[in-house]
């Protein structure tokens, strides 16, 4: 099966069936998109499929092919995208586990919401889990990117 | 500047073999603090534990031997050495240590990192630096007294030449250590104290970052376990015939603890988990059930119990008091559930080594598990894989740290570690074991179930006059109770343990977490019994404990505590001071319409001594508080028929952004010996939540975790 990931064609010899978080770990060796749960209730998986965020545990490889997928490793070409500036402007991560999920959905959330409110956080962010608690740096941070990138198109 | 003169034994210069070489420094350091007695291997002989390298390059390189897992040794540790050597920040790079007997016994927890560097990696600074002056005036050929070391420099100041670190480090290879070095007084610091950003940050916003379960070798194989769902149960016999049918699964057999498959990759691993068919022999715990051990902890008769602690004549008091107030608090069990599910990777090499990669608090630790499978082995003449084993030394194992995707005490447990090297064992490949979810929270090693009981009695000013509390549950301890920081005549804390009949294990902040609940729970029921403020009351009993004190006073302060609103929202307190550190929170607890209840805002405040970092500590109580409203409203694991009932987040849920309130955090400025961050932000949480509860309601909570929508 051929699959589109971060601009690249893959040939995966994998069943149709095969969930896309392990294709995208085991056979592509991507291992930034993580596995925490399998029943779709952590969000460490979550990657974009045609820029939508998806759990890549529960989305079947059958399902994916010839869609452009994008994950973590692919956000950006030196990870410079304004969710991970403000990332690390804020200082978000702690163990760094779920950061992945965190900033896949978040750069989600900002591509449909130029000036996301406590509740469209709440309403995208509720599903992403964290042990370390970095949830209060989280909502700074994805303000933060909201105003760097109105400020991107400004000055474009 | 203080001036201090170095233990040579201590430090060991060395230099590489080669020209143009780096200079290392190796340091040995005592770190008995978090050493299991039964494992420490001090010595009186040299034993580095940490090293710094200066590369000709410019690079500066701290080896750091902590684990790191989100509390932030990779950056700590090297900012304390960076402080002395007198060089910029951006020029500091880490590395994990490798694992040998050298570095002494490698475990991370207790919240002790930077207890127990903070004098070593500072002095460690100071001799490089002292060793970079004197190879410094050398090569400029002038007396050193007339140096400075200055951002990664040394300075003539007369003339006002310098050289760089860089250049020196062949010099200052051959000076020996210095007879004396200067450590730098608090006001001096420029490094300490700043916020300065985490070193792990970057790979951990772009997927680079590599955890245990990132690790990709060639040729790996995966594989995935089943343990028996009892406690303590094996496996009797195992049909794997639809499992072997599975295309790409490679083997199942069972282990010393499940059962194990091996398959070209995880997903066909974990596909054919499913689909065993395994008869357990289910052992002698079929009948434990939550219900049980509470009975079982109610039921044994008081005699039993350890006296942690008695002041006074609690009894003669309590039974002469018409005022005497008695509670009970239960607290359940709690998985650890981090978010990189337990994982190991082992690889028997061709040469004999075994080689293991593990996300571990205690690279040590999995080194003896994986030293004593392998002896067993040998012992029960395994012919299939003697041969191989004979060929394995004692030297020739090696743990290699990852990252670790979260720990919270799950991680000094080693059992990933043992079945990982009983499968590899069985291949020339490596071997990469990864649980699924379910596994993890059905064979987790849980904070124990406590059953809490407590009488105590006030004067008829409402001064309290007599304290008892009887900590009942599986493996306990009094830390946190006793010594009862209370200015109460007499006490007493008792402790009945009945031992881990379920799998125990560390979890954040360990005893504090059950112990400083009743506590403090307990302290805001007698203080309404005696028509005390409880905040009022805790300042006046807490006299003898100024930083204590302190950090409550400003908390309430912060949170506007005298001004509270009637009705609307109600305040709850508690304190701890625990680890070093001392820790005030303040819960906010709104009513809304509808009779449900919301946790508005967490005022906390830490006096943690010399702050390293204060945006890491501010991190680490951010997370704590999180951890233990996740504990206080949300998460139980229970048990029936020897089994546990959750098995992943849908059903051992964790709080979520949603759920997350406003969190304040202050900390105090002083200069005591820097005190511990990763625990003392838990403990607080759920009594001052509880405390909030009961000035809501009047009603006192009696069993964890609070039901948030109703108290």
């Amino acid at each position: 099966m051929q699959i589109s990931v971060n601009g690249k064609i893959h040939n995966v010899d994998a069943g149709e069936e095969t969930p896309l978080l392990w294709v995208l770990r085991d056979h592509l060796g991507l291992t930034g998109t993580k596995y925490g749960c399998g029943i779709g209730a952590c969000g460490s998986c979550t990657v974009l499929l045609e820029d939508e965020p998806v759990r890549a545990c529960l989305t079947l490889l059958g399902e994916v092919e010839n869609k452009k997928i994008t994950t973590i490793e692919g956000i950006s070409p030196e990870s410079n995208h304004p969710v991970q500036q403000a990332w690390e402007e804020l200082q978000v991560p702690q163990c760094g586990y779920c950061q992945s999920g965190q900033i896949i959905s978040a750069v989600a959330l900002l591509s449909e919401t130029d000036e996301p409110t406590d509740e469209d956080i709440d309403e995208m962010m509720s599903g992403i889990l964290c042990r370390c608690g970095t949830y209060p740096r989280i909502r700074e941070a994805i303000k933060l990117a909201a105003r760097k990138i109105s400020e991107q198109r400004i000055n474009q | 500047m203080r001036s201090f003169s170095p233990d040579r034994r201590k430090f060991l210069k060395l230099s590489m073999a080669a020209a143009g070489s780096s200079l290392i420094l190796g340091i040995s350091w005592s770190c008995t603090q978090d050493t299991p007695s039964n494992t420490d291997n001090q010595s009186d002989n040299f034993s580095p534990n940490a090293w710094l390298r200066l590369d000709p390059d410019g690079s500066i390189t701290v080896i750091v031997a902590e684990s790191e897992m989100g509390q932030g040794p990779y950056t700590l540790m090297p900012m304390m050495v960076a402080e002395e050597l007198e060089v910029e920040w951006d020029r500091i790079k880490v590395e994990h240590a490798s694992l040998d007997p050298v570095y002494g016994y490698q475990l991370t927890g207790g919240s002790g990192s930077i207890r127990k560097g903070w004098s070593t990696l500072r002095e460690a600074g100071a001799v490089a630096k002292e060793l970079l002056l004197g190879a410094g005036a050398l090569a400029l050929s002038v007396p050193v007294i007339e140096c400075t070391a200055r951002l990664g420099k040394v300075v003539h100041n007369p003339s006002g030449r310098e050289v760089a670190y860089n250049e020196l480090t062949d010099i200052a290879a051959k000076q020996p250590i210095p007879g004396t070095a200067q450590l730098k007084e608090p006001n001096e610091f420029t490094i300490i104290g700043q916020p300065v950003p985490r070193l792990d940050v970057p790979e951990k916003i772009n997927g680079k970052a590599r955890f245990g379960i990132d690790t990709k070798l060639p040729g790996m194989l995966y594989a995935t376990i089943t343990h028996c769902p009892v406690f303590g149960g094996k496996p009797k016999s195992i049909d794997a015939s639809e499992a072997k049918s599975i295309k790409g699964v490679k083997d199942v057999f069972p282990i010393d603890e499940g059962v194990v498959v091996v398959a070209s990759d995880t997903w066909t691993a974990f596909k054919a988990k499913e689909v065993l068919s395994i008869d357990w022999e289910y052992g002698n715990k079929t009948r434990i059930s939550t219900e049980s051990i509470i009975n079982q902890l109610k039921a044994r008769p008081l005699e039993e119990a350890q006296t942690a602690w008695e002041e006074g004549d609690v009894e003669t008091v309590l039974s002469g008091s018409n005022a005497a107030v008695t509670a009970e608090y239960i607290q359940p069990f709690q998985a650890h559930v981090p978010l990189e599910p337990m994982n190991c990777t082992a690889h028997f090499k061709g040469d004999g080594r075994l080689e293991v990669w593990a996300p571990t608090q205690s690279p040590s630790s999995a080194y003896d598990t994986a030293k004593a499978i392998v002896q067993s082995k040998i012992e029960r003449g395994l012919k299939k894989v003697q041969k191989k084993l004979l060929g394995i030394h004692d030297d020739s194992i090696d743990v290699h740290t990852t990252l670790l995707g979260g720990g919270f005490g799950r991680r000094l447990k080693q059992d990933y570690v043992s079945e990982v090297v009983q499968v590899a064992q069985r291949y020339e490949q490596p071997v990469q074991l990864v649980w699924t979810r379910e596994e993890d929270v059905q064979h987790d090693h849980y904070h124990p179930l406590t059953l809490h009981k407590m009488r105590g009695a006030t004067d008829e000013n409402g001064m309290l006059i007599a304290w008892e509390h009887i900590i009942h549950g599986l493996k306990v301890n009094a830390s946190g109770a006793a010594t009862l920081l209370y200015d109460i005549p007499n006490t007493r804390v008792l402790v009945q343990d009945i031992g881990a009949i379920v799998p125990w294990g560390p979890w954040r902040s360990v005893a504090p977490h059950y112990n400083i609940f009743a506590v403090e729970h307990f302290f805001d029921e007698l203080a309404r019994a005696g028509n005390n403020d409880p905040l009022e009351l805790r300042l006046k009993l807490l006299r003898d404990h100024p930083r204590l004190s302190k950090v409550l006073e400003i908390a309430a302060d912060k949170a506007k505590w005298e001004a509270r609103p009637n009705g609307a929202i109600s305040y709850g307190a508690a304190v701890l001071s625990e680890w070093g550190s001392n820790v005030a929170q303040i819960v906010e607890l709104a009513e809304t319409d509808n009779k449900y209840f919301q946790v508005k805002k967490v005022t906390c405040v830490i006096d943690c001594g010399i702050v390293i970092n204060p945006d890491i500590v501010k991190q680490q109580m951010e997370g704590s508080i999180i951890f233990g409203l996740s504990a206080a409203t949300k998460s139980k694991i229970t048990i029936n028929n020897g089994r546990v009932d959750q098995s992943n987040y849908h059903n051992y849920p964790i709080l979520g952004i949603h759920e997350t309130p406003e969190i304040e955090v202050i900390i105090v400025n002083n200069e005591e010996e820097p005190g511990g961050i990763g625990e003392p932000g838990v403990p607080p949480l759920a009594p001052a939540l509880a405390n909030a509860f009961l000035s809501a309601t009047g009603k006192p909570i009696r069993e964890l975790p609070i039901n948030i929508e109703s108290g």
